[in-house]
């Protein structure tokens, strides 16, 4: 279940935690990004008084059974414009805001982790943390040296625009800053949601297989940046490192590589090289 | 991935727009990379439209470009 479906589920919380306060707010409960309203098996009786729309806009055409309306809209367009938001904020600011989706487990707190011991002390980095439950991550995060938050999206799946909104408003980033953004580890959901990132950044490791770029073929279509990690387990998965590449390439021929190790720190320097030339980019179109 | 959710989507934005005029027909724009699947989709939308000014409504698609996912239009009942 979703976090846009979560209204099945009124246990359903997304948590914002601020580890540097220790304080957790309520981002939603149970209801959708879309503040939807609930018309499950309730009875009509109210009336609609509360709907002050004026319908005079619309095309009128007549069909079979009735009059046509023509609607044109975006079924995401709220998270959309959310996301816009936060992207203009971002760039504003001359923040490098990243999104960064894979499977659970593929290294992407490990590959944080070891980004920020490298750059804290030329780069201010905070973390969007997010996760179905705990706030392990952002622990982990914090005690490497960065502010982070965590998003707990209970049933959710993926983060979503509004979440991030939230986030922000907690961490307050500042210019010339790298904003991480964790997403909950699915190589499904996540691919379809808008954060208002620069960029999604695909991690994948080499214990996962060299096919999952064609399994999920969305996620990796809609990343710029592919990171191969944990290539030091390469030799003893029979990890085909020529094949992933293949695939990825398959899938999204203008796809950026970044072969490495968090663990070891094997072909970091080049990933950390890509952090430092983006975020100037960001910052110096932000002065401009 | 998300039929269920985007249906419920589909469903408040729709029933918005038509006040208190009973929906008959929806029609969704859908591209290829959109990553909807339309069987899901018609599956979950009786289900969600049930109680609401969209009971009954037949859902049409039409096929569109690149990652495009949104209601085209949708045919009310005349006002009497």
């Amino acid at each position: 279940m979703c976090g846009t479906c979560g209204c099945s589920d009124p246990a359903n919380a997304v948590t914002l935690t601020d580890l540097d306060k220790g304080e957790e707010a309520l981002l939603r409960q149970g209801a959708a990004v879309e503040a939807l309203p609930h018309h499950h098996h309730h009875d009509h009786d109210h009336d609609h008084d509360h709907h002050h729309h004026d319908h005079g806009h619309h095309d009128h055409v007549h069909g079979p059974h009735g009059e046509v309306i023509a609607l044109e809209q975006a079924v995401l367009a709220k998270n959309d414009r959310i996301a816009d938001r936060n992207r203009g904020w971002f760039e504003g600011r001359g923040v490098l805001a990243l999104n960064l989706v894979s499977s659970p487990g593929a290294g992407k707190t490990t590959l944080l982790e070891r980004t920020i011991e490298a750059l804290q002390d030329r780069v201010e980095i905070a973390v969007i943390e997010g996760d179905q439950m705990t706030v392990n991550d952002a622990e982990r995060i914090r005690s490497a040296g960065a502010r982070a938050v965590q998003i707990n999206t209970g049933a959710g799946c993926h983060l979503e625009a509004d979440m991030v909104a939230e986030a922000v408003k907690t961490l307050d980033p500042q210019a010339g800053s790298l904003l991480m953004i964790e997403n909950v580890g699915n190589l499904v959901c996540p691919a379809m949601f808008d954060l208002g990132e620069r960029m999604k950044i695909a991690v994948i490791s080499t214990t996962e297989g060299e096919d999952k770029p064609l399994k999920y073929p969305h996620m990796f279509r809609a990343a710029e940046v592919v990171v191969i990690n944990k290539i030091d387990l390469a030799p003893h998965v029979d990890f085909d490192q020529a094949l992933c590449t293949a695939n990825i390439k398959s899938v999204n021929p203008d796809a950026r590589l970044f072969t490495l190790s968090a663990r070891t720190g094997a072909g970091m320097e080049a990933w950390l090289a890509f952090l430092e030339d983006e975020r100037g980019a960001a910052f110096g179109l932000a002065g401009e | 991935m998300h039929e269920l959710g985007l249906t419920r989507n589909i469903v408040a934005i729709v029933g918005e727009h038509a006040g208190s005029r009973r929906v008959r027909r929806v029609c969704l724009a859908v591209g290829p990379l959109a990553c909807v699947e339309r069987e899901a989709l018609s599956f979950c939308f009786d289900i969600v439209a049930e109680g609401t000014a969209l009971e009954g409504a037949a859902l049409e698609f039409l096929d569109a470009e690149g990652d495009v996912f949104m209601i085209k239009n949708f045919e009310v009942e005349e006002a009497a």
